[in-house]
């Protein structure tokens, strides 16, 4: 409805541009505000996610995370080898705050850049509207909607119905204070319905603080046995939750988010076109913004033609819109925690995994014990998914041959890309034989 | 860019303080969940058409307590365990129509022998048939009712409606629980009905041509909460605009209280109900405690921050909101924001626990707010906005902007994250959408 005005309206903005000439805020900067940006140029000391130093004239903190992703379009190549118009963020940390409103342009990921702490770091998280670049006509501001964010504030909860959003060519810095590990997700809640159709959507984790202290210890003084690998421990690579007995330990971790496009909705934004919300169906559903048999292709996806810019160097930097593989691999006898949650956004989808049993141990960020602590894990071989909702399971490869295994939706209509079989919801497990 | 902080108005703290003063003493007021008490109910059905947000109407059947117009959901039937309950049905409807009542046990005929054998339960006949049940409400808790013929047109239609049955030694003033043990105590409740329809269906009802109705192609396009499509989910209960769709969906609490949400899965599709603002504790499914120790305690909830009872399921969660762990101090800092944390003076630094008054978390008592806002011509504001980050507090906004938020509370939206439900056939935003307001301590609720 919204789009109808603004279809409008485009007459109205056409001749204020050529009066006005280009909006002079087009050359300003974004706004980052992070406590180890101490020399103001919008450039963390580390990156949050991969640890790598970004800026060595900072001064890492402990216990502060900060991160800056831009909101804005993009392209990215379906499993059929269609290429659909999104909308989605981009991660523009290391990128210099007065550099982001050029080089922040038409990059964005899909799924969206994965957001990753520890439990008890205080997130900064800018968010820089860049505008869409292929729809000059759209002004949308953007928003992010920490999904899950336990006691919330309403100003940083990203509704824009009862918040703030933020326009184009401007910043404005989240915080959250990460108090409770679990598997999130985050999305743009502006005109929700269209916007995370379009494909702003993306993965949140915070790992527990079982992960640095081991089971017993404390962050000063880990118990080192059991503190997990990714701190440097000899423990297991890692812990969903503070379980307090390994339970939920792991060995290797991969994020399945189930995410579904309508490809007659993304046409229809792409060419200026009244927006199809009540006839919308799922006909590109993937995983990790990929559909089978791209989920199972190691690391990046090819970029599409249109992200190539015509040689534009200033908008070919992004290798790839699409970086996260669904492939998973391990060895066998190694755990598998699947990180899995929907943020599609038209019907519940039901995962299988063939021939390995599923561990679930967490939902919605909740380690699956009662108020008492009463164990309420299960194991199971179907797991159902509502949008909004997530789930950890632990694969246990112990005993299982080495091959090749299955992941895919029971809801068997959706193993396609549109009009192409043999796709959509799948991916592939391989298992690899240890030699002894 | 130029920044700017934005400047709060602190004036209105001493009138929040004055208001928290005046209702700290007599806060024992709670929203309840609006419907008919028992034992007997004299149920009829009847039509009606209800206009929807996108300017059509729906033709309908709905049931009606005989002496108010008939709604969308039927009325809330009220009662109390162990009730023996007589619902008796009078159809004004064109068609055979009756009543089942999922997960009540047996159902018998108070006035035997009384309707017309049916399918899945005796029936009322056509224009003015009558009919009666009789069932015991041995278990407490969150239920539906809907019709038992042709159920798959006739509850698409609109024939359905809540039960809650209300545990032995319930009070609604000392002893507000869900299934009398103390973990389902709550402060306030609210019914969160979610259903769908599919306009061509009705339409060919209302035109005479129901042989044509294919149920196999139902395409819904409205979803509903409590029989209202967003945004009118956010009006009272009982507004005169609505005749036919009495119940509101707005929940609205304090910091530190319990809400208790009954979540029904009234419709044909499954819906994943989405409240923002904290997760909930899901303590019930289907009119049974979440328990394994023989119902001293649901020892076996779990928090989901979505819910998603499925068609003809329900469930039952606890929802509360502090500001615990936020990180700083939600009630503001500095001149004009004076309050107290467990009788601590702002900036005296930090205590451990949360103000059992106001919620506030005193960890972070005095801590200010992390980051400053975007200048206002950055910003695109929500109309439920106060214009300040604090709770019971107002700040600058634009001119227009704003005002639909009268207590400076916090507002969290209740959704579906199916979010295409969140559409009135074609027009964004609607359907399956309604907010918690976090109000301020001592807001009189209802």
């Amino acid at each position: 409805m919204k789009r109808h005005k603004i279809i409008f309206m485009i007459p109205l903005l056409m001749a204020l541009l050529l009066i006005a000439g280009p909006p002079p805020s087009a050359w300003g900067a974004a706004f980052v505000q992070c406590p180890e940006d101490q020399d103001g140029d919008g450039i963390p000391a580390v990156h949050p996610r991969t640890g790598a130093v970004l800026d060595p004239d900072d001064t890492d903190l402990p216990n502060v995370s900060c991160m800056h992703l831009t909101g804005g379009d993009g392209w990215v190549t379906m499993g059929d080898g269609e290429e659909l118009y999104v909308f989605g963020f981009s991660d523009v940390t290391g990128i210099p705050q007065n550099q982001v409103l050029t080089k922040g342009i038409f990059r964005t990921n899909s799924p969206a850049p994965t957001i990753r702490m520890r439990e008890g770091d205080e997130f900064y998280l800018t968010l820089t509207n860049v505008g869409t670049f292929n729809r000059p006509d759209l002004f949308d501001p953007h928003t992010v909607h920490y999904h899950g964010f336990p006691n919330a504030s309403a100003i940083f909860d990203g509704l824009p119905e009862s918040a703030v959003a933020i326009n184009q060519q401007a910043s404005i810095t989240y915080y959250y204070n990460n108090r409770e590990p679990g598997t999130y997700m985050y999305h743009c809640h502006v005109e929700a319905t269209e916007h995370m159709q379009m494909g702003m959507l993306g993965n949140l984790y915070v790992d527990p603080i079982q992960n640095q202290t081991g089971i017993g210890g404390t962050v000063e003084s880990p118990d080192t046995a059991t503190q997990a690998g990714q701190e440097g421990g000899s423990g297991p690579y890692g812990y969903v939750y503070n379980d307090g007995d390994g339970s939920t330990a792991y060995d290797v971790e991969y994020p399945i988010q189930l995410q579904a496009f309508d490809k007659v909705f993304h046409d229809a934004s792409r060419d200026t076109q009244p927006l199809p919300f009540a006839d919308m169906i799922d006909t590109y559903p993937t995983l990790n913004g990929r559909g089978y048999p791209d989920t199972a292709v190691a690391g990046n996806l090819l970029p599409p033609a249109p992200n190539s810019c015509g040689g534009d160097t200033v908008f070919c930097e992004q290798p790839s819109s699409q970086p996260v593989s669904s492939l998973i691999t391990a060895n066998v006898g190694d755990r598998i925690l699947l990180r899995m949650s929907n943020l599609g956004i038209v019907q519940h989808y039901t995962i299988t995994v063939m021939g390995i049993p599923m561990k679930v141990v967490g939902r919605d960020a909740r380690l699956l014990r009662g108020p008492d602590g009463t164990d309420v894990v299960y194991e199971t071989n179907v797991v159902n998914l509502g949008g909004g909702e997530s789930t950890d399971v632990i694969l246990d490869t112990n005993g299982v041959e080495a091959g090749t295994y299955f992941l895919y939706a029971t809801n068997l209509n959706y193993l396609s890309n549109n009009e192409e079989d043999y796709g959509g919801y799948m991916t592939e497990i391989v298992i690899a034989s240890v030699s002894p | 860019m130029k920044r700017k902080v934005i400047k709060y108005h602190g004036t209105s703290v001493i009138l929040s303080l004055a208001l928290l003063f005046l209702f700290a003493a007599g806060a024992s007021a709670n929203a309840e969940i609006p419907g008919i008490t028992g034992p007997t109910f004299n149920l009829e059905t009847g039509t009606a058409s209800f206009p929807t947000p996108d300017g059509d109407s729906l033709f309908v059947w709905l049931y009606g307590d005989g002496s108010n117009a008939v709604q969308y959901p039927g009325p809330t039937l009220i009662v109390n365990q162990g009730d023996t309950v007589t619902v008796n049905l009078t159809n004004t409807l064109s068609v055979p129509t009756s009543i089942v009542f999922p997960g009540q046990g047996e159902v018998t005929d108070p006035a035997a022998p009384s309707g017309t054998p049916g399918l899945l339960t005796r029936e009322a006949a056509a224009s003015g048939g009558t009919v009666s049940y009789q069932f015991t409400a041995t278990h407490p808790g969150t239920y539906e009712y809907h019709s038992g013929t042709n159920t798959e047109l006739q509850v698409e239609m609109g024939l359905v409606g809540a039960i809650i049955v209300r545990p032995a030694g319930f009070n609604q003033t000392t002893n507000r629980t869900a299934y009398g043990t103390p973990d389902s105590a709550y402060n306030h409740e609210y019914l969160f009905l979610l259903s769908e329809m599919d306009p061509y269906i009705h339409d060919l009802v209302d035109f005479g041509f129901m042989n044509l109705v294919d149920n196999t192609e139902a395409f819904p396009v409205f979803w509903f909460i409590n029989g209202r499509n967003g945004v009118d989910t956010l009006s009272d209960h009982g507004v005169p605009w609505r005749p036919n769709q009495p119940y509101g969906a707005l929940a609205r609490t304090r910091p530190g209280e319990k809400v208790l949400l009954r979540l029904i899965g009234g419709g044909r599709d499954q819906h994943a109900f989405h409240p923002h603002g904290n997760h909930s504790r899901i303590i019930a499914r289907d009119g049974r405690l979440l328990s394994s120790n023989g119902g001293t305690s649901a020892n076996l909830a779990t928090d989901q921050f979505t819910i998603s009872p499925t068609p003809g399921g329900t469930v039952d969660a606890i929802f509360d909101w502090t500001s615990k762990g936020l990180g700083w101090d939600i009630y503001g800092t500095g001149p004009g924001f004076q309050h107290q944390c467990n009788g601590m003076n702002l900036n005296q630094g930090p205590s451990p626990g949360i103000d059992p008054d106001t919620g506030e978390d005193c960890e972070y008592h005095g801590v200010e707010i992390p980051v400053s806002l975007p200048g206002l011509q950055d910003l695109t504001f929500g109309g439920w906005y106060s214009g300040s980050p604090f709770l019971g507090q107002f700040g600058q906004l634009p001119p227009g902007e704003g005002g639909l938020n009268l207590n400076g509370g916090l507002f969290f939206m209740w959704h579906s994250h199916n979010e295409k439900e969140l559409t009135n056939f074609d027009i964004f935003p609607g359907g399956m959408l309604s907010f918690v307001v976090i109000e301020p301590p001592g807001t009189p609720i209802p």
